[in-house]
């Protein structure tokens, strides 16, 4: 499947309990292989398990189960 | 220097070989979220002396960037036109539209 970046700006991102983390506000990945490395989430609702950074979540890539309608993100996979 | 940035760095962004031919301007960026990675760069304003089509842009495989600065540098995979037209088949697997 193919995503075009542009069409994920500002997709709503849920938990798989169906709560809402917030609104996409970019992604990070390594310009040198290419691979995509996190989420970078304006937070609406308060998710303990991520970390902030100036004002937005920063949730690994390997969290994420779909890019759909809407981003869906699983934090059981969320190594600590 | 750190290689990691946010992806909307690319919007914009001009793409030249590292032979220093003008290649586009990144529109998008296509990526493949099964894979974890990003396929490739959706450049318009392309040169067409360099990718023979008609249509409005073209997607640049990723793993033909070398670099990303100011620029995009990628390999030169770019035939010269005269050559172009007998390896065809091979120039679209390299850039696909």
């Amino acid at each position: 499947m193919s995503i075009p970046a542009r069409s994920l700006a500002r997709k709503t991102v849920v938990l798989t309990d169906g709560t809402i983390v917030g609104t996409l506000y970019n992604i990070t990945v390594d310009f040198k292989t290419g691979s995509i490395v996190n989420l970078l989430v304006k937070p609406q609702n308060e998710i303990p398990d991520f970390r902030m950074e100036e004002g937005l979540y920063v949730i690994p890539f390997e969290c994420v189960k779909s890019l759909r309608d809407y981003i869906v993100v699983d934090r059981r996979k969320l190594r600590r | 220097m750190s290689m990691i940035g946010e992806i909307t760095t690319f919007f914009g962004l001009r793409v030249f070989t590292d032979e220093g031919r003008y290649v586009g301007k990144v529109e998008d960026v296509i990526l493949d979220p099964e894979g974890k990675m990003i396929k490739g760069l959706a450049v318009v304003d392309y040169n067409r002396a360099l990718i023979n089509s008609r249509a409005k842009g073209v997607i640049i495989p990723y793993r033909i960037v070398k670099a990303v600065g100011d620029i995009v540098l990628v390999r030169d995979v770019f035939r010269p036109r005269k050559i172009q037209y007998e390896v065809e088949e091979e120039t679209t697997e390299e850039v696909e539209i």
